[in-house]
This record gives structure tokens, C-alpha cells and sequence, in this order.
């Protein structure tokens, strides 16, 4: 009776425990957005990021997340024109997600395709290079999303009538530790 | 021709074209009052007529926000206060579409449609646009992460459309307020550069007139300049940082020098038409201008060009 019961119980949790094989959180982060101006080149840091990966059947699922507020270029004004363009108040965050073979942890670069809300839109990138490090349970990548504002419906900011250039790259420096 | 034309017939001129530039540069916040109409319909992938939707037109400038629904012929109409909206159209079953920036201003009724894509089995996080077939694309799986297991506050994941508002109204105000700067800087440098000829000791005064002309103008200019700046909304909750502290304390320097200023010069003023060497107090009129375009200057270059 024991038995039957216990194999019951076996049963019905299985599938709990191949829904998930591993996870990733996301350690420590700095994320830079580089704006070009004919008068300025500005740079906005943010360290908010947070971050989790699932994996299961091979496959990791990735879902990063940054408050918009928490871009700071060194220039409260500047940021409050960024955070005012991109809607960062109507739309606080910054969503990438992206799926990867759970081997990629292994590898030394990787190609990620990666979808990014924000500003109140959705973006898709495809192929975005990325440098990994390994060691031990702890991953650092690093690599660069060429982002624009048109990709994201943003009118560009202007200083003295003259409009930041369309291009608005982004620097990603992430720790990520397996769990 | 020059000298026939008093300094006050030429303030009063160059006055009338600051009113003009004024009302060109302003005309945006105080052209809300008349109607306008904006409709369309609202359909889905196939064409087909979208009942029950509702579009949200969210004024650009002030927030406000209006709505109506869709009949069941898909088609809507909206009464708006001339500007520019952001259309918002919302059906369940479907995702949102919106329109970032529709204009509204003509007597004639404005279209926009609606095209709206069926939503996905949500899970609650994800917002649509066109999906593509990629390699390694995100999925919608049911182990992949939500914002819920990352922690984030409420706050840091809700919207706040009256916080944009206040931004964007701050924005416009400070656009306004740049513009206006840069035009107050054209009359202030010819105002300083004819000083000296205005002061010396020619008999003639069609310079000193052009001066005072040009110094009156600059000083309608420069308020109007600071009226866009002080009444610009403050954020809540945000510390200054960086060369915003300097321009701002420019602010302290040259508002008060664009006080002084034209009283010294009304009194050095006085006393050349009197026949007299400037004397006294009004002697500071230069030194004091020049503080006051310095700073200006200055104001104007900490925010312009990184140092």
C-alpha cells in the first residue's frame, strides 16, 4: 500500500521536476546606452538590472528587466529628456528575452536573437554577438545591442535645434551565476 | 534714416517682433480651445470589423485623456481639443495598438484606423508586436521567466501616465525655453558689441538709440526665456546632478544683472542726453552688462558643449 502510494506521489511529481533543470540569476550588471550628438557624446549607465534564465530539454529561456529611471548619465537634465522620449514613465522598463541552448554555456561566444520591449514597443535582434566567460558555476558576457530609436518609435532628442544621431548602441557587461 | 527714427519708435518695433516670435514659439500651448474630430475603424487581421473597441486618445501635452468605444460597424469618432494625441485602441482577445503621435488641429475630421493582430495565450508579461520565426527566438513556454521572479517593485513595473505628462509638458516648456535662449543671445551680442559706440563721446545718438533698442528688446527676450524655465514642472524625487547645477546657477548672475542693467543704462542714458559725462552708479552699467552676457554665455555653453 505504501509503495503504491509512494510511486503515486513519484508520479504526480515528475513532471515539477523536469519542468525546470536549471536557472540562472543574474549577479551584478552594467548596462551603458552611448547617444551621439554633433555637441555631446553621452553615455547613460545602469547597474538595476535583474535577471533570471530557466532551462529545461536543453533550452534556456532568458528574461532580463532594467528600470528606465535607472539609466544615469552624470546629468539629471539629460536624463530626464531620456527618461521624457522614451516614455520611461508610461513604460518603466526595459525587457529583453531571448532563448538559448543550455550547451551555450559552455561555449566562448554565442549569437542570441534577442526581442526588447520598450519604450511601449517591441524590437527583435538577430544574431547579437556576445563574449562568455566561464568559470566555475559563474558566467561574464559581454557584448554590444545596436539599438536605435527608430526601432523603438523614439523621436530623437535634440540639443540646440540638432538631433542626436539614430543610433543609441548598448554595452552589456552581465555575471550570471547558475543556481 | 537712422537717426531720424527715436529709440522709443525702435524699441517699440523690435518689441512687436518679439510678441511675433513669442507667439510662434508658444503658439503650440494655446492653440487648445477650438474642436476638432478624429475618426475611423477599428479592424482585425482579416478585415474584419473590431465591435466594442476602445481607443484612447492621451493628449500629448497635458495628459488628459478621452475615449470612446467602437459601434458595431467597427467605426468610432472622437470630439478633441486641437493638439497632438497618442491613440491607444484596446479589444479583448487582441493586442493593443497605438498610434504614438496623431495630430488633431483642421475643421476637417481627421482618419486613423485601427488595425489590431489577436493576442497570443498570455502569460500575463508579454506585449505583442509581429513575431518572426528565429533561430533561437524567445518562446512563449511555460518555464520561461516573468517580471513576478525577478523581484521588481510595483513601482518600478507600473506606468505612471501623469508622471509623463508632467515630462512632457516639461520638455515643451524647456524646448520653448532653449529656443527662446538662443534668439535672446542674436540682440544681447549686438547690444553689447554697440556699447562702446553708444557710451563714447560722439555727439550723434542713433547708436545710442540702436542700443537701447536692442537692449530692450534683449531684455523681453531674456524674460520670456525665464518665464519658460521657472514655470517648466518640477519632477518630484529628482536630485540635480551635473552641469544643470551650473547653468541653474548661472541663473543667479544674469537674472539679476538683466535687472540692473537697463536701470544703470536708463540713467547713463539720461545723463549723456543731459550733456553729461556718465557719472555715479551709472558708471556700472558696462562692467555690469558684460558680467551679465558672461554669464548668459556661459549658462548657455554649460549645457550646449561638454567640457
Amino acid at each position: 500500500m505504501n509503495k503504491r502510494i509512494l510511486t503515486v506521489f513519484i508520479l504526480a511529481a515528475l513532471p515539477t521536476f523536469a519542468a525546470v533543470d536549471s536557472q540562472w540569476l543574474l549577479q551584478e550588471s552594467t548596462l551603458t546606452y552611448h547617444v551621439s550628438h554633433p555637441l555631446h557624446q553621452s553615455e547613460g549607465v545602469s547597474h538595476a538590472a535583474k535577471g533570471k534564465g530557466v532551462c529545461h530539454a536543453g533550452q534556456c529561456e532568458f528574461l532580463i528587466a532594467v528600470p528606465v529611471k535607472s539609466f544615469d548619465s552624470g546629468d539629471s537634465n539629460r536624463d530626464l529628456h531620456m527618461i521624457q522620449v522614451t516614455r520611461g514613465a508610461e513604460f518603466p522598463l526595459v525587457t529583453v528575452r531571448t532563448r538559448l541552448p543550455e550547451s551555450d554555456a559552455t561555449a566562448s561566444a554565442i549569437n542570441a536573437d534577442l526581442e526588447i520591449q520598450f519604450a511601449g514597443q517591441t524590437s527583435q535582434y538577430k544574431q547579437v554577438a556576445f563574449k562568455l566567460d566561464k568559470q566555475g558555476n559563474q558566467i561574464h558576457l559581454t557584448g554590444t545591442i545596436p539599438a536605435t530609436l527608430v526601432d523603438f518609435k523614439i523621436d530623437p532628442p535634440s540639443l540646440l535645434t540638432m538631433p542626436v544621431k539614430n543610433d543609441i548602441p548598448i554595452r552589456v557587461d552581465m555575471t550570471w551565476r547558475q543556481q | 534714416m537712422l537717426r531720424s527714427w527715436s529709440s522709443n519708435s525702435i524699441a517699440a518695433y523690435l518689441r512687436i517682433l518679439a510678441v511675433c516670435l513669442l507667439v510662434q514659439a508658444t503658439l503650440p500651448l494655446i492653440a487648445q480651445t477650438a474642436a476638432g474630430v478624429v475618426q475611423g475603424t477599428v479592424s482585425d487581421e482579416s478585415g474584419k470589423a473590431v465591435a466594442n473597441a476602445t481607443i484612447t486618445a492621451t493628449s500629448i501635452d497635458s495628459g488628459q485623456k478621452h475615449t470612446a468605444n467602437t459601434g458595431p460597424d467597427g467605426t468610432y469618432k472622437l470630439d478633441l481639443p486641437p493638439g497632438n494625441y497618442r491613440l491607444t485602441f484596446e479589444a479583448a482577445g487582441f493586442k493593443t495598438f497605438e498610434i504614438s503621435s496623431a495630430t488633431v488641429g483642421g475643421t476637417e475630421p481627421e482618419v486613423f484606423d485601427g488595425k489590431l493582430e489577436r493576442s497570443e495565450p498570455a502569460d500575463g508579461t508579454r506585449a505583442g508586436t509581429q513575431e518572426e520565426n528565429l533561430p533561437n527566438a524567445p518562446s512563449s513556454s511555460t518555464t520561461a521567466p516573468s517580471l513576478s521572479d525577478l523581484g521588481l517593485s510595483p513601482e518600478q513595473t507600473q506606468g505612471n501616465p501623469r508622471e509623463q505628462a508632467l515630462l512632457d509638458k516639461r520638455t515643451h516648456m524647456l524646448k520653448i525655453h532653449q529656443r527662446m535662449g538662443l534668439i535672446t543671445t542674436i540682440p544681447l551680442v549686438a547690444t553689447v558689441i554697440l556699447g562702446p559706440g553708444a557710451g563714447g563721446k560722439s555727439e550723434g545718438t542713433a547708436i545710442r538709440d540702436l542700443h537701447v533698442a536692442l537692449g530692450s528688446l534683449t531684455g523681453d527676450l531674456y524674460g520670456i526665456t525665464a518665464y519658460y524655465a521657472i514655470r517648466a514642472p518640477r519632477i518630484p524625487g529628482t536630485k540635480k546632478r551635473g552641469p544643470i547645477k551650473f547653468h541653474e546657477a548661472m541663473a543667479w548672475i544674469h537674472g539679476p544683472g538683466m535687472i540692473l542693467t537697463p536701470i544703470l543704462g536708463a540713467m547713463a542714458f539720461s545723463q549723456k542726453n543731459n550733456g553729461e559725462k556718465v557719472h555715479g552708479i551709472a558708471q556700472a552699467h558696462g562692467p555690469v552688462a558684460i558680467v551679465t552676457a558672461g554669464a548668459f554665455g556661459a549658462a548657455l555653453l554649460s549645457v550646449s558643449v561638454k567640457f
